[in-house]
């Protein structure tokens, strides 16, 4: 039986003010593009560091391929691929140097030129990294965890503070990384390239995983398909009087009304009526399938970008 | 092969650096040619003297002007308002100037008193010699002065003095900065993370970067010597071996002082911080610019058991005087002490995150 890429159980890091990683439990299979979804500080990064080897857990168990840090260390760096957050590199660096000098370190590497074009950057090749622009420079630490054609590649936040065009690109290469038959494991906390990327994921908040399973059944789960928003101009006013009498939950976000129903088609002549009697200000009305936005919310009570 | 690689790719980043390059390879030597130029009559700079011009000159004023030349002082003659104009911007060591009492009187600058004493006793000599002159006595006998460096080799100029200071310098300016300086900011910015979870043996990286510095101190020495001697005809006294058994002692023990360091620090502030701590009182107290001779007794002693000072003793012995290493045991296991215990504290500190 092929070993499954990662399965960590019981895994607790605690730093002195903070526990950031308490109890976190993942399997992720081959081939799959696996999320870690939260918002900052939920304990992403510190999970994804000690499983790459950076950081030391406090206690817990990680099989990385079937392999284990304390035996196979050299071996698990050869077959894995890793994105750091933030990739530094020498200032003077030509993506083509820093990929023959990365190549170098594994027993069996790609061609600079191949990882060039697969991150379109053949036309920087020779300029020094420090001119690079962020998304150039992502791209290129995008590369250079793929210079070993690891089977197991971690990608932490691959496009924070990217504009999205080059989110986008970057997708792309999440997505032929998938192709190829490589498996990806992915931090992020935006909810929409989690929904696009992951074919399953576990939503993190507080150094625990709060929900594991594919985007579409951990939306279904929440048994509120739907989401039917009234938009206000100007703060929403105050929805407890309104939900009374409409006898249904309605959740105020800054400039509008939530109401999550599984029946939209049913609520919204009921709501429409409602609104008309009461007055109530509103500009337009929205239908929308409730998102990974709406599990988070469900389950913790706060926003993801809070 | 892999160590090669790393070697390579270091000096070719390094060569892109031309700012490194500069402050590493020209500075030392326009230290050198500078100072060596500023002081080249050896010694230091010559003794001069004001003297303010007297309202009515006598016989006694040439006699005493004719004496303080044949001491080879230089003498300032300037109106009396010139020369305190003079006096109070701090620029005059000595001033000779007419007096009611016993004709002359000799003001000397509290700030600089090692050139306004020596000048004072010249002054006095010269004096005694007008006197004398001016009676018809026999002049008063000097006894005969010899400059020469310590190992009685030959006679020689600051420059070579300097010139080992400089090597010596350059030693700890690479361990302190290039060493420790730049690991502390690998680790602030996360090179070593990306490194780290390469299967690239840690040893293999910093090898190649220590091998990388001890090329760059062989080459940096090598342009020194070379200037020294085109420009101020100093050689190497000694047997180059020794040179290099000093050099290569010098270099482990200042490298491990930069490792060492860079494991105090979290970031390159506050590694900026620490060595200087270390930086200068080395520099200054351990005779690279000028000698402790005149440093009270304790501060000698404490300075002579400071890896610095012992290096640069044998290192002087071995380039200006053509000694061998033999008489300088003592010194040399001091260094090797240090770079010892440096180099354990650098395993027990070093951190790559």
């Amino acid at each position: 039986m092929v070993p499954s890429a990662l399965r960590i159980r019981g895994l607790r890091k605690a730093f002195p003010k903070v526990v950031a990683v308490d109890g976190v439990d993942l399997d992720v299979a081959r081939g799959e593009v696996f999320g870690l979804l939260g918002p900052n500080g939920a304990g992403k990064t510190t999970t994804l560091e000690i499983i790459e080897g950076i950081t030391r857990a406090d206690s817990g168990d990680i099989e990385i391929l079937g392999l284990t840090w304390a035996e196979h260390g050299r071996e698990i760096r050869a077959r894995i691929g890793v994105q750091l957050q933030s990739t530094s590199l020498f200032n003077k660096i030509t993506p083509w140097e820093a990929l023959e000098l990365y190549g170098a370190y594994y027993p069996k590497s790609r061609s600079a030129a191949d990882l060039l074009a697969l991150v379109k950057l053949e036309e920087k090749a020779d300029a020094y990294h420090i001119t690079l622009s962020g998304g150039q420079q992502q791209r290129l630490a995008l590369a250079l965890a793929l210079v070993n054609d690891p089977e197991l590649v971690f990608l932490d936040e691959p496009t924070t503070g990217l504009d999205p065009q080059a989110r986008r690109s970057l997708w792309d290469v999440v997505r032929r990384m998938k192709g190829e038959g490589r498996t990806v494991v992915l931090t992020t906390h935006y909810m929409d390239e989690a929904e696009a990327l992951c074919d399953r994921l576990a939503i993190m908040d507080h150094g625990q995983v709060i929900a594991t399973g594919t985007p579409a059944s951990l939306i279904a789960d929440l048994a509120i398909p739907s989401v039917v928003e009234l938009t206000f101009e100007g703060a929403a006013p105050d929805p407890a009087a309104f939900a009374a009498k409409l006898d249904q939950a309605v959740e105020r976000r800054l400039d509008l009304w939530e109401i999550p129903t599984p029946d939209p088609k049913a609520l919204l002549p009921r709501l429409l009526e409602a609104a008309e009697a009461a007055a109530v200000p509103f500009q337009q009305v929205h239908v929308r399938r409730a998102t990974l936005e709406d599990v988070f919310l469900h389950r913790t009570g706060r926003s993801l970008r809070e | 092969m892999l160590l090669w690689r790393q070697f390579a790719m270091e000096w070719r980043l390094y060569s892109r650096d031309r700012v490194a390059m500069f402050w590493t390879f020209a500075f030392p030597v326009i230290l050198l040619v500078g100072f060596g130029t500023i002081f080249r009559d050896g010694g230091g700079p010559r003794l001069s003297v004001v003297r303010v011009q007297s309202p009515a000159p006598s016989p006694a004023d040439a006699a005493l002007d004719q004496a303080l030349a044949d001491l080879q002082l230089k003498v300032l003659t300037l109106p009396k308002a010139e020369a305190e104009a003079r006096w109070s911007k701090g620029e005059t060591a000595a001033q000779l100037e007419p007096s009611e009492g016993s004709g002359y009187r000799l003001r000397l600058n509290s700030y600089l008193m090692a050139q306004a004493g020596a000048t004072a006793g010249l002054v006095n000599q010269a004096w005694l010699v007008a006197q004398a002159r001016l009676s018809g006595a026999p002049e008063p006998g000097r006894i005969p002065v010899q400059v020469e460096s310590p190992g009685h080799k030959r006679s020689t100029n600051y420059a070579s003095f300097l010139l080992p200071g400089l090597l010596g310098l350059n030693l700890v300016s690479m361990g302190l900065f290039s060493v420790g300086m730049v690991n502390v900011s690998y680790r602030e910015k996360g090179k070593f993370r990306r490194l780290a979870v390469t299967p690239l043996p840690k040893w293999v990286f910093l090898l190649g970067q220590v091998l990388h510095r001890l090329t760059v101190t062989v080459i940096q020495a090598a342009i020194l010597i070379l200037v020294g001697r085109l420009a101020f005809g100093i050689q190497n006294q000694g047997s180059f071996l020794d040179l290099l058994v000093i050099m290569t002692l010098g270099t482990g023990c200042f490298m491990a002082f930069g490792f060492a360091l860079s494991g105090f620090a979290e970031t390159s502030e506050g590694y900026a911080a620490i060595s200087n701590l270390v930086f200068f009182p080395l520099m200054l107290l351990s005779g690279v610019y000028f000698t402790l001779d005149a440093a009270p007794a304790w501060l000698q002693h404490a300075v002579a058991v400071m890896p610095l000072a012992p290096f640069l003793r044998a290192l002087r012995a071995v380039f200006n005087d053509g000694g061998s290493l033999a008489g300088h045991g003592l010194g040399l296991a001091i260094v090797a002490a240090w770079g010892f215990a440096a180099f354990l504290l650098a395993v027990r500190r070093f951190r790559w995150a």
